[in-house]
């Protein structure tokens, strides 16, 4: 059942790509600051890192690393 | 296309929101550095009416994290955290019925103070009904069945937890590869790591497809606290437990593997989506060391014929077990919509995982991104977070065999008859979260930003998807930080604009002046040379003490410690052996005018320091308790100072200067040492405290000079205490430091420095006011204070241009040359300071 509800999100993401053709000139909304992926990284490390110390869920990010017995 | 043109088109088409970032990723901007500072501050736990006066958790948590490019096409990132947590953490859960849980007393302390709390038993026994549910005997109605479950909290020392890492980037035409790598430092666990990542851009960069791996190796060292611990029994850990001073240590090595790919994909003209898949091999020593799961043990021979229809169970306490593996798989989607009417940017991000140990979560966020007038942005946030509970996850387990039987020998339980893995820790059980936050952004002249951010959580067992059960575990917590946000180079391009003389380029303003060099350990030496300039900086102070013990300038024994060092006592029972102390300070100076500069320098600090029992000290008193052998930490923000600079000369080969400042007492005086086994710790050292607790006067006299190759200064500082008492019942003693220093300029770029510091510390007045537990010289405040002196030796580094110019770099080791205490305290082995400033 996991399995499934997974794939079938895996789909749909993928299903998106290449439906659209944004101009280079077309790209001033996008570019801006607060339209990025993670616009004030260090307030995602700080979420992180405590979320992390008292939830059990896996992370999408493979980039950090280390911290404590429990993390606090 | 020409190899040019389409670097540049490549460029052009490059979205600075599609670069691979990850916590700790600089903003777009070419090269910036950033210093934050966080709050964390949980609320107390539900101990159904037993009144605690354990503190919760509360951390202190300080960053830094720079990003620069060496090259245009490699760049290199690094960060360093420090956070410094205490309070009561659960080591166990049990039924509330029992007679272990949290234990209400009521002492007297020597110093008549009264003091209560609750302290954690992990062992006792309780009733049971036949149904296993447990009884509680209520005064009028008899026996009840009472099933509720609670936390048994124990308290820890403040414990600091120190973490640096980099990461070098280079960057081609569509695509990218960073490799990184990092450790992770505290007394208990050491933890390294390397990782590396990519990302590819196709579809003229409106996809990218990112890609990642990483590899955690991790070293657990824990200390058994025997207060609690020692009643646990330590089944299933052969060979990982080893002794040493007393003390039992439980050693495990872990590992992780982690992959993810992920995919960014532009929608339209003002959305896009982010999709990563993330899977975590995790083996080895899983466990928390510190939790222990409550057995209550059923012995069926003494059982048997009870005719009441009550079982009586032994409560006793075993160190929980995990499977050795675990894999986690987890997706997450993030959604980015423009909303044109009010230019903001709505953020919508739902994250799945699950893993093989039957936690399944789901994560809901959604962030609301509002630029608003002037350089200010506004971001509320909401998050939803359920988790169903580990497979293993039980708040305490029933045993049908005895604890311990004696006949025909003495034998424990077999630990066959438990489940293989058992767990008692309140996160891997079945939970929801909600919370709130905003963050605040305000974006100043020349690439500066302040950021502020707030966060409300709480932790509910009901708001569980498929509803929990362990409500008596839930919690709240808040989370506040600031930050400073420096973007370097946008600097450099702005001072071109600010119309400096027309022939100069923007990095002669470095070379221009013939700067006085300050040696790194003197404070408020530099001054700003225009009006409206900017600077900010570094710096880093270490100190340490170890060695002998001296009284006044001269080593002295033991014995004469244990009778001299410690008046009004029985004897000194332990002496410092060695006290570490580090020193972060943010330094930013403005000048609105020519004459005048403003200082603000926050500052953060950690210390530690190790006690060894001297010889010859009296017996223990019954009922005593001591470890020399663990090291008492502390650390958290210090004082901050205010500082303002005034010129008095400013000619090319002599300045001088008046500084004029307070320091704010934002450093805490009642840091403690924890109760251990019915003795109170009481406040800890007063070399341990983080700040002085007083405002504080600080003025200061700064004389600069060069000529040709040559400089040279001094500085008179001083230290007046403005208030007679802090919160804890003393005073540090006033301060007046003397240094004069001189340099040669060896290249363009670097120059060394010679230093000399006569400095004048006065004894700590008056004393604490709350029960200190009086063990050695250094809690005694007449023996704080003396009078120093030292050399310091020192290099100055410059980069005059290219990139990097404006940024200086100071380095000075101070070497004692001599010691005069005012009374016993720890010779002094030398400080470094270690400076980096940029000016703009």
């Amino acid at each position: 059942m996991k399995l499934l509800t997974f794939i079938l999100f895996l789909l749909i993401s993928f299903l998106l790509a290449g439906c659209v053709n944004v101009a280079p000139w077309e790209r001033g909304i996008l570019a801006k600051p607060h339209m990025a992926v993670d616009p004030q990284p260090l307030q995602s490390g700080i979420r992180q890192h405590n979320y992390g110390s008292r939830e059990s869920a896996a992370s999408t990010n493979s980039a950090g690393g280390g911290g404590g017995c429990g993390c606090f | 296309m020409s190899k040019t043109l389409k670097a540049l088109t490549s460029a052009a088409l490059l979205l600075p929101g599609l670069v691979v970032q990850t916590s700790q990723a600089a903003d777009p901007n070419r090269a910036n550095v950033n210093f934050q500072y966080t709050r964390y501050q949980e609320g107390k736990r539900d101990l159904l009416g037993v009144r605690s006066d354990l503190n919760p958790i509360m951390v202190d948590t300080l960053h830094g994290n720079s990003s620069f490019l060496l090259t245009d096409r490699l760049r290199f990132s690094f960060g360093y955290t420090q956070d410094t947590w205490s309070g009561a953490t659960p080591i166990a859960m049990t039924p509330f019925a029992s007679t272990a849980g949290n234990k209400e007393f009521t002492r007297t302390l020597p110093t008549g103070e009264v003091v209560s709390g609750a302290s954690p038993y992990i062992t006792g026994n309780v009733e049971l009904d036949r149904d296993f549910n447990p009884l509680r005997q209520d005064p009028i109605a008899g026996r009840v069945v009472d099933p509720r479950t609670v936390l048994v909290l124990s308290t820890a020392s403040p414990e600091t937890r120190k973490q640096g890492d980099f990461r070098m980037g280079y960057e081609w035409d569509n695509a990218v590869v960073n490799v990184g790598g990092g450790l992770s430092h505290e007394n208990d666990y050491k933890s390294n790591y390397g990782n590396i990542n990519g990302r590819f851009d196709f579809n003229q960069k409106l996809t990218s497809l990112k890609w990642g791996g990483a590899y955690t190796n991790s070293d657990t060292s824990a200390i058994l606290d025997h207060d609690t611990l020692g009643y646990v029994t330590p089944r299933g850990y052969p060979g990982q437990l080893v002794f040493q001073d007393r003390l039992r240590i439980l050693k495990g090595n872990r590992q992780d593997w982690a992959a993810n790919i992920g995919l960014t994909q532009v929608l339209g003209k003002s959305s896009l989506i982010d999709t990563n898949i993330g899977y975590t091999h995790s083996s080895g020593f899983m466990e928390n060391p510190y939790k222990a799961t409550t057995v209550i043990f059923i012995d069926p021979e003494k059982n048997s014929s009870n005719s009441a229809d009550i079982l009586r169970g032994d409560v006793k306490a075993v160190l929980e077990q995990r499977p050795n593996i675990r894999n986690q798989l987890a997706i997450s989607n993030r959604f980015v919509q423009h909303i044109s009417p009010f230019d903001a940017a709505l953020h919508l991000n739902y994250k799945f995982s699950f893993d093989d140990w039957g936690i399944n979560s789901h994560t809901f966020e959604g962030d609301w991104i509002q630029p608003l007038f002037d350089g200010w942005t506004l971001t509320p946030r909401i998050r939803y977070y359920s988790q169903s509970a580990a497979d293993f996850y039980q708040p305490y387990l029933i045993s049908n065999q005895a604890f311990l039987t004696t006949q025909p020998t003495t034998q424990l339980f077999d630990p066959n008859k438990l489940p293989q893995d058992f767990a008692s820790d309140h996160r891997l059980a079945s939970f929801g979260s909600l919370s709130g936050g905003v963050t605040l952004n305000k974006r100043l002249v020349r690439g500066v930003e302040l950021e502020a951010g707030f966060e409300y959580y709480t932790r509910a067992s009901s708001f569980a998807f498929s509803g929990g059960n362990s409500s008596f575990a839930d919690f709240d917590y808040y989370v506040a930080n600031a930050a400073l946000k420096v973007g370097l180079e946008t600097l450099n391009l702005n001072q071109v604009s600010r119309n400096r003389s027309a022939s100069a380029a923007p990095h002669d303003h470095a070379a221009q002046h013939d700067h006085p060099v300050i040696p790194a350990g003197i404070m408020f030496g530099h001054t700003l040379d225009r009006a409206g300039d900017i600077m900010v900086g570094y710096r880093f102070m270490y100190a340490r003490q170890s060695g002998d013990i001296l009284r006044g300038s001269h080593s002295v024994g033991d014995m004469e410690i244990v009778n001299q060092a410690c008046e009004g006592t029985e004897g000194c029972r332990l002496a410092p052996q060695s006290m570490n102390m580090r020193m972060h300070m943010l330094d930013i100076m403005y000048a609105p005018t020519r004459w005048l500069n403003l200082m603000l320098m926050p500052q953060f600090m950690d210390m530690e320091m190790k006690l060894r029992p001297l010889e010859g000290r009296p017996p223990l008193n019954p009922g005593g308790h001591e470890h020399p052998g663990t090291p008492h930490s502390t650390g958290g923000v210090a004082d901050t100072i205010m500082m303002s600079l005034i010129k008095l000369i400013d000619k090319p080969q002599h300045r001088l200067h008046l500084g004029l400042g307070f320091s704010a007492p934002t450093g805490s005086v009642d840091q403690e040492i924890r109760r251990m086994a019915k003795a109170e710790g009481g406040i800890i050292h007063f070399d341990m405290q983080l700040g002085s607790g007083t405002w504080d006067f600080l003025p200061n006299l700064t004389y600069t000079g060069n000529h040709a190759n040559w400089y040279w200064g001094g500085q008179l500082y001083g230290t007046k205490r403005l208030e007679n008492r802090n919160e804890s019942g003393y005073r540090l003693g006033d301060f007046f430091q003397a240094s004069t220093w001189g340099g040669y300029r060896l290249t363009n770029w670097l120059g060394a420095s010679v230093r000399g510091v006569y400095t004048l510390r006065d004894s700590i007045q008056g004393d604490f006011n709350t029960f200190n537990a009086r063990s050695g010289p250094m809690d005694f405040p007449r023996n704080q204070g003396g009078q120093f002196w030292d050399l310091g030796i020192g290099i100055n580094a410059k980069i005059p241009s290219g990139r990097f110019v404006g940024n200086h770099f100071a380095f000075e080791w101070l070497q004692p040359l001599r010691d005069d205490f005012n009374g016993y305290q720890l010779e002094r082995q030398g400080a470094l300071s270690a400076t980096w400033h940029y000016s703009f």
